[in-house]
């Protein structure tokens, strides 16, 4: 199917992972670029950034647990993982016991990785 | 360069981080709810004007809005203009 | 140039949905192709075939379906999303027991790979959301 033409894939993440449904779908399109083997990087913006947070616990809230889906990310060669820093910051946020590992950027690195990609997906 | 699409209200997180990630060089486009932030004399549109970015909004839906004549020195633009921009940006990000 | 167009906005809320369709006839008008549109989450609904929308509105429904009959484009609505959604082609409905389909016959249900496939293969991917 894909792969007449490799085009690079960024994905910006902006909401929180249980306020919406776009968390979910957001990652449900990063692992389907890998299967399809585009190469897909992610950005995890502002409210975004809470999707980082260890610890969290869905057995009781009937939900799909976003930090172990962002846990198996590298499972598919997703690897390219990028952080707005100033939010993280905001929020107080370790990234060292994030679920997975990430590069955290300031403002112009941020600018920068929107146009050293072919594609952007903003969710 | 990028053209980044904005449909939030100028009170949102999605109105100020799209301002954060503007490049100079850079393309706007006010849409939906967004197109209150280019209103002449508000902080939103100072800030609009200070991000480096050409700054457009949708005529629609400034029409819509009631915003039209309201806006000093901001470029509207039809559909058409807004599929010229992407035919101009090689890349398009949409904020909401 | 060869378009694939993402719509995330709901049809029910909003300007998003009606500025997507708009955007999709301009790009045809300008020469351009538009080999797919992929609605996803709450654009998912722009496939319900009963919705209808108040006569003082423009329909939601009728500006995508006289696109895809005018102009070799898929309209194609992510699966996951669309079962959240209950938007359920024939096959879908019988699958999950539901009593009937409830999208209409011009859009296609089908997975995420629709969307990174149109990405690769797209000059200009363009997403509505909101």
């Amino acid at each position: 199917m894909a792969g007449n033409s490799d085009k690079s894939l960024l994905l910006l993440i902006r909401h929180s992972p249980y306020g919406s449904s776009l968390a979910r779908a957001s990652i449900d399109v990063a692992l389907a670029a890998a299967a399809f083997d585009q190469t897909v990087s992610l950005l995890f913006l502002g409210d975004g950034v809470l999707q980082l947070l260890p610890d969290q616990d869905t057995a009781t809230g009937g939900l799909r647990n976003m930090g172990k889906l962002l846990a198996s990310l590298p499972l598919y060669d997703i690897e390219q993982v990028y952080v707005d820093a100033e939010a993280a910051a905001r929020y107080q946020l370790d990234l060292h016991g994030a679920p997975v590992a990430t590069q955290a950027l300031d403002r112009e690195a941020m600018s920068r990785l929107l146009s050293s990609h072919d594609h952007l997906l903003g969710f | 360069m990028v053209l980044h699409t904005l449909n939030a209200s100028p009170s949102s997180a999605a109105f100020e981080d799209c301002l954060r990630l503007i490049a100079s060089g850079d393309s706007l486009l006010l849409l939906g709810d967004a197109v209150y932030g280019a209103i002449t004399g508000t902080t939103a549109r100072q800030a609009l004007d200070n991000s480096g970015a050409a700054l457009f909004v949708l005529l629609d839906d400034a029409t819509v809005a009631g915003v039209a004549k309201r806006l000093d020195g901001v470029t509207l633009v039809d559909m058409t203009g807004f599929v010229e921009l992407t035919e101009q940006c090689p890349r398009q990000l949409a904020w909401y | 140039m060869n378009y694939a167009l993402l719509v995330m906005s709901s049809p029910f809320s909003g300007q998003g949905a009606l500025t997507a369709a708009r955007f999709a006839c301009s790009v045809l008008a300008r020469g351009h192709s538009i080999s797919r549109v992929f609605f996803l989450d709450a654009g998912t609904s722009s496939g319900a075939a009963a919705a209808v929308t108040p006569q003082d509105e423009e329909d939601r429904l009728q500006p995508w379906v006289e696109l895809a009959e005018q102009h070799p484009l898929e309209l194609i609505l992510c699966i996951a999303s669309a079962l959240r959604y209950g938007m359920l082609d024939e096959t879908e409905a019988r699958r999950y027991e539901k009593p009937s389909a409830t999208i209409h016959p011009a859009f296609t249900v089908s997975g995420l790979g629709q969307l990174v496939d149109a990405g690769a293969g797209a000059d200009r991917l363009v997403t509505f959301g909101g």
